[in-house]
């Protein structure tokens, strides 16, 4: 994934539409401080998120964390690997460590969200 | 921010530098697990030069100090090394600390960064005759199985005859030092007492050696928690007991100390929270402030708790009443009901620091 074609949160995750589904992730930021990851709840295939509603749990050896939900959707897919090697969200957080797939999502949300550019500014106010 | 004669060599290994207590110390160098794996394999350093040291003169001031703490520092013998905690008046947990008897009349003192004001203030009004030698003193642990060797080939010699919990006065490199056969991993290893102006030097000769791994606190956070070892100021302070603290085996029930009658209390009582090791039942992990339930009831709290990768799972240590310290019991924990099992210590079981040296081995 090419984070400049990506869509942000304030929480660090990023969201993108592809063939039809959103892909959903956390971003190098969030994976950075969080520090190795160890462990990874995700959400039931089927369950409908509510933005902002818990979607997953990301335990690293330092904390636990939650992902939100960037928008509202029913979950499509999640990427079970990351019971295996939770660790693939530090290696390749843009890509192979992605986390859910939502479906029938809120469009106006995921267009209120910020690009790529409002992102990089943003991280410069919390940095 | 306070810095340690080591800082400078943090950043040619990518150490992370975090404010520890005032002390900017690393969090990590490589990463976490590699770091903790390493110690348990082969051997880590740490520089835990922002700990405080102290020496006691006399014989008279040693049995002064005694007096401050649970343990019974005169009948220390000469050479060895004692864990001891420093109490407050009614019995809570100052700070814990590790003494080394040198001699009859000499005895050499290990405190913790964070209560270091509050510790030498204390420590200065019941013992007149004790030198405060922090300032001036760096530390570096080198820990793991092949601890022996990279003391060897530092150019150690003669720490090799220490046994598990002894410790004395060496020389390295024309330097005064004093070496321990201590830690804070559980794994076979060394404390090594060196003047600032030598640690450096030091810390890159052991950096230089191809079994060394430097390390920081994040491993040392992991690597104590598997030995549920106590983090002074977060699972022990000064309004728990050392029996509250699980520290049984080093209370000197035969001497004075104060808060004896509280302690005695809660002993023929057993109406008290013991600090107990747990163990989560998969690799989510228990998280200091976790509440501890059982059988809906809130029972209790999680003081640490971490991912514990030689164990493979979920690791902690929590307050629970005495009565429901029983090995098996299931316990939840935190908002999300993560499932406890309350365990004896060590958590981890097949550290090296007991282990005898294999002189033979260690020339090979």
């Amino acid at each position: 994934m090419n984070p400049d074609t990506l869509k942000y949160t304030e929480e660090h995750e990023w969201i993108v539409e592809q063939r039809g589904l959103y892909v959903i992730g956390i971003t190098e930021y969030a994976a950075e401080e969080l520090g190795e990851i160890t462990f990874v709840e995700l959400p039931e295939v089927g369950r409908r998120l509510e933005r902002g509603e818990d979607a997953a749990v990301i335990e690293s050896v330092k904390a636990a964390s939650d992902v939100y939900a960037p928008v509202t959707g029913v979950v499509a897919e999640v990427n079970d690997i990351l019971e295996m090697e939770p660790d693939l969200i530090n290696r390749d957080p843009f890509g192979k460590g992605w986390i859910l797939k939502l479906k029938d999502v809120s469009l106006e949300e995921y267009n209120d969200l910020m690009d790529s550019r409002s992102y990089r500014g943003y991280l410069k106010t919390v940095e | 921010m306070q810095y340690t004669p080591l800082y400078e060599a943090y950043e040619q290994d990518g150490g992370k530098v975090v404010d520890f207590h005032g002390w900017g110390l690393p969090i990590q160098f490589r990463g976490i697990l590699e770091e903790h794996r390493w110690v348990r394999q082969e051997a880590g350093i740490f520089d835990c030069s922002h700990m405080g040291e102290f020496l006691i003169h006399g014989a008279e001031n040693i049995r002064a100090f005694s007096n401050l703490v649970v343990g019974d520092m005169v009948k220390l013998s000469v050479g060895r090394c004692r864990y001891t905690t420093l109490l407050s008046l009614s019995g809570g947990i100052i700070d814990d600390c590790v003494a080394l008897k040198f001699s009859p009349e000499e005895l050499f003192l290990v405190t913790n960064a964070g209560a270091l004001d509050q510790v030498a203030g204390h420590l200065k009004r019941y013992v007149p005759e004790i030198e405060n030698l922090s300032a001036a003193m760096a530390k570096i642990d080198v820990q793991g199985p092949l601890a022996p060797k990279v003391m060897l080939e530092a150019g150690f010699s003669g720490v090799d005859a220490l046994s598990f919990w002894a410790g004395g006065r060496f020389t390295w490199d024309g330097v005064d030092v004093i070496v321990t056969r201590a830690g804070y991993t559980g794994e076979l290893g060394y404390e090594i007492f060196v003047p600032d102006t030598a640690a450096l030097r030091l810390w890159r000769v052991l950096r230089a050696l191809p079994e060394v791994l430097p390390c920081g606190l994040g491993a040392r956070d992991t690597l104590r928690t598997e030995m549920c070892y106590a983090l002074s100021g977060q699972d022990v302070d000064e309004a728990r007991t050392p029996l509250e603290a699980g520290l049984d085996r080093f209370i000197a029930w035969d001497t004075e100390f104060p808060g004896k009658s509280v302690m005695e209390t809660q002993r023929e009582s057993g109406d008290y929270q013991v600090l107990t090791p747990l163990r989560s039942v998969d690799k989510r992990a228990p998280r200091h402030g976790f509440e501890l339930r059982h059988d809906g009831a809130v029972v209790g709290e999680v003081t640490s708790g971490t991912f514990g990768p030689s164990v493979g799972c979920g690791v902690g240590l929590g307050y629970i009443p005495a009565a429901l310290a029983r090995p098996g019991l299931q316990l939840e924990a935190g908002p999300r009901s993560l499932l406890v099992v309350v365990e004896t210590a060590p958590l981890y079981k097949q550290a090296t620091g007991r282990n005898r040296i294999e002189i033979g081995n260690l020339k090979a």
